[in-house]
């Protein structure tokens, strides 16, 4: 076994009201690929910002090379050899391959940019990489794959020591992984310690190890990758204890009505070919990892974002859903993960927020509004809904996530969407509101409503869902009935690698 | 201080007009004083009170007025037009043209100017809401196409409304009749229905809404790109709504004219207390700015100073208010 040269123990974060990171331990050898895996929010991403210095720990130690360090900034993270290459690339796409590499250290000739020289040593860089990329060409030019090749070049030359990649496969076609990883095992040979964060579980088995799996914030322990198996490792990253009571059986009628079929629905790169029916009373869950493409289903579906191809039927009838106001009229309602963003308008009161997708069956005459009519409804929902406001004039902005939650359910009931899709609805909300926005769920469907939502939260899947569809990389790979569903199962098909 | 500003606050007036509003009719009262304190000193005894003077700067309020209170919804979806100034001028010389030259009979010419205007504006919401294009450039270059499209149209020559000929000279009485200035009238009641509009109806309410989170408004199944469009068309049809109440006060235009009165109507607009940001607006605000501006030119004017002080001012004022704005958001958050 090769020397360690990262150890960080006993890691404690925590941010108001949550404990990010509870005790968290993890050990880079020279020489050795190291898987970290765990759930979405399982704390990940957290740790690797607590040590590259974005983040600064509450308690805990970190040993490099033998010696605590506390990096104050990613910096100086960077400048003692510990570099990250992100999932989303921080390239500038119109300067060359050799500018971004020598970014913000560039080599100067008296006032002037010396680029022969960057290219030069650029190419040195890509050979000893043995990758073949041109220093000059301009980065938006190369493909996603190349790209990523030049921001581990640009780690190189930084002579990092310790490269943490956070799924560097996400966005790569095979050919490009193949690379990857013949990459990767060169920087093995040549004595790096490196991270390797990623949900793909047949990769990890490929390219690491050992793996270190995270849960709830938690270190639940690390593996020898050659000695387990997949099924091992799912179990550590499930593995936790439901104390919420999940649902044994659906209550949905096997002979309800279908309200919306979708089929073969295609997207971009991240909707691909899903096919899916929604009962008339039911809540049908959308599980999966991050970037699995559940969002931009929905966004697909509601006409928020262009789809390629596929058919929507609405309670059997064939519907050309182009916008979001096609969707509306249709009866489809869509309640947004980033609600601040896409669901409420902050600077206008609880109202106007309430009333804003059916605006025109508020109107006297001549399209002026009948503000007391549409006083009136708004009160009833706050009623209803149990809103927290002081009255319906409030601006939104001083409500907090549960109420603003509460405004843009009541928008789609006032509006009598059959069909709501809501995605991630307990997100930013705290526990108590959650589960006021479950019951208000149940009553939902209960009234003969139908439901769509996404959760990234296994306990709320299993909760709420009558039935459960798990979906990884733009693709359905499982469908359940609720009373089938298990964490293992749907972790299963969450990262399940599909060959494109 | 501290106490009394607060109790002042609540008023109801106060709440109703809003402090700025408030604030803004004492600076009015404040300057209408400082410039009848000061002309006498500064000119020699010639004194700033006088009726001709308060219809002079009633005659600058006007067109700033129907320019600013068109800008007011486009700066209420967010956005800003700075060809307003040109188009108008564009609308006055080829109504005027048609008018002398051709002898069109003059509410046709009224249709004509107005009809410029909003074609104009379709043209600038057409490329801002549907083609995605930044207010700003979208503006900018509308605002060369207008100056060139009525240079064009009048040969470079400048056009000059019949003043005397009282068949085709009418016109002037939407300006002042009789020594009463109907204008002012006019004004008025264009001014509350925008209010109306802005305010009162959905297309106004979707404008508000979407200058605030067009993203939000989207995705409840609102079309707003045509609500963005029609914020354009209503601040064309102003601007050619305008241009009469130009040539009806001055009756003579230039070609390649017209910039100088864009910062004029959006500082009207600004100082009255619609957000650069959008999502909020203020009708009352607009049609005050415009007095002030109007009544900013005339003191300067009447003092002694050249015409580019105004611009200065004008200048400053932009800042201060924008400024002001975004301190008070910002304290908000």
């Amino acid at each position: 076994m090769n020397e360690v040269i990262l150890t960080m123990e006993g890691i404690d974060k925590s941010f108001p009201g949550v404990h990010a990171l509870d005790h968290v331990s993890l050990e880079v050898r020279r020489g050795e690929v190291h898987a970290l895996m765990g759930e979405n929010g399982a704390g990940k991403s957290t740790l690797m910002k607590v040590l590259t210095g974005i983040y600064t720990k509450d308690s805990g130690t970190i040993l490099y090379e033998g010696r605590e360090v506390c990096f104050a900034s990613p910096r100086e993270a960077q400048a003692a050899g510990i570099v990250i290459v992100h999932q989303e690339l921080n390239m500038m796409g119109h300067l060359t391959v050799a500018q971004n590499i020598f970014i913000g250290r560039e080599f100067k000739k008296g006032l002037l940019i010396d680029d022969a020289r960057m290219n030069e040593e650029a190419r040195k860089l890509f050979r000893q990489l043995n990758i073949d990329i041109d220093p000059r060409e301009t980065m938006s030019r190369l493909t996603v794959g190349k790209q990523q090749m030049c921001e581990i070049a640009k780690a190189i030359s930084h002579e990092a020591k310790v490269i943490v990649f956070d799924e560097p496969s996400a966005a790569l076609t095979d050919a490009e992984i193949d690379q990857l990883f013949r990459i990767i095992r060169d920087l093995r040979a040549k004595e790096y310690g490196i991270v390797y964060i990623s949900h793909r579980m047949d990769e990890i088995k490929k390219i690491t190890d050992r793996v270190t799996v995270m849960r709830d914030g938690q270190t639940v322990g690390t593996l020898v990758t050659a000695k387990c198996t997949k099924d091992d490792i799912i179990h550590m990253m499930v593995g936790r204890v439901i104390y919420e009571e999940p649902k044994t059986q659906s209550r949905v009628p096997k002979d309800a009505p279908v309200v919306l079929k979708v089929e073969h629905l295609n997207a971009g790169r991240m909707v691909r070919d899903v096919s899916f029916e929604l009962r008339k009373g039911e809540i049908l869950g959308f599980s999966g990892l991050m970037g699995a493409g559940r969002t931009e289903t929905a966004r697909a579906l509601f006409g928020a974002d262009p789809k390629d191809s596929g058919d929507v039927y609405v309670e059997g009838k064939k519907v050309n859903i182009q916008s979001p106001q096609d969707a509306v009229y249709e009866g489809i309602g869509y309640l947004s993960e980033d609600r601040k963003r896409y669901g409420v308008v902050l600077q206008k009161n609880v109202t106007e927020n309430s009333t804003l997708a059916c605006l025109h069956d508020y109107i006297k005459y001549a399209n002026i509004i009948d503000d007391a009519e549409e006083r009136k409804i708004t009160q009833k929902l706050v009623d209803m809904l149990k809103t927290k406001t002081p009255s319906v004039d409030q601006l939104v902005t001083n409500l907090s996530g549960g109420n603003q939650q509460k405004v843009v359910v009541a928008k789609w009931l006032i509006s009598n969407s059959k069909i709501l899709i809501f995605d991630e609805p307990t997100r930013g909300i705290d526990v108590g509101a959650k589960q006021e926005i479950y019951e208000l769920m149940n009553r939902l469907v209960q009234e003969g409503r139908s439901i769509i939502m996404i959760s990234s939260e296994m306990p709320e899947i299993l909760r709420m869902s009558d039935r459960v569809i798990v979906m990884c990389e733009g693709k359905k790979t499982a469908e359940f009935d609720v009373s089938e569903a298990t964490q293992e199962k749907i972790m299963n098909a969450a990262t399940r690698e599909i060959s494109v | 201080m501290k106490e009394a500003l607060r109790k002042f606050k609540n008023l109801k007036f106060v709440r109703v007009v809003g402090f700025n509003r408030v604030v803004l009719i004492l600076i009015i009262f404040l300057m209408y004083g400082l410039f009848t304190l000061l002309t006498p000193i500064l000119r020699n005894g010639s004194s700033f009170v006088n009726y001709n003077r308060i219809m002079s700067a009633f005659n600058y309020a006007y067109f700033i007025g129907f320019l600013g209170l068109g800008v007011t919804f486009v700066i209420a979806t967010g956005g800003i037009d700075f060809s307003i100034g040109p188009v108008m001028f564009c609308s006055a010389l080829i109504s005027g043209y048609c008018l002398t030259t051709f002898n069109l009979p003059l509410w046709l010419c009224i249709l004509i100017s107005i009809a410029v205007g909003s074609i104009f504006g379709s043209v600038g919401g057409y490329f801002v809401a549907y083609r995605h294009l930044p207010s700003f450039i979208t503006s900018l270059a509308l605002m060369q196409v207008a100056k060139g499209v009525g240079s064009i149209f009048t040969k470079t020559q400048s056009v000059t409304w019949p003043s005397d000929n009282p068949s085709i000279s009418w016109y002037r009485d939407l300006v002042k009749w009789n020594n009463f200035p109907t204008g002012f009238v006019i004004f008025l009641i264009v001014a509350a229905i925008c209010a109306v509009i802005l305010f009162r109806t959905t297309a106004g309410r979707y404008m508000l809404c979407l200058g605030s989170n067009k993203e939000a408004v989207r995705l409840s199944g609102v079309d707003t790109r045509k609500w963005e469009m029609l914020a354009y068309i209503l601040c064309g049809t102003l601007a050619g709504i305008a241009a009469i109440f130009y040539v009806g006060a001055y009756t003579t235009v230039q070609p390649g004219l017209g910039d100088t009165f864009n910062n004029e109507a959006i500082a009207a607009c600004v100082m009255g207390g619609t957000s650069m940001a959008g999502g909020s607006a203020s009708i009352l605000g607009t049609v005050i700015g415009a007095i002030i501006v109007a009544l900013m030119q005339e003191g300067i004017l009447a003092m002694g100073f050249t015409i580019s002080y105004q611009y200065v001012l004008t200048g400053l004022i932009v800042l201060c208010a924008v400024t002001a704005d975004i301190t008070s958001r910002k304290r908000k958050n």
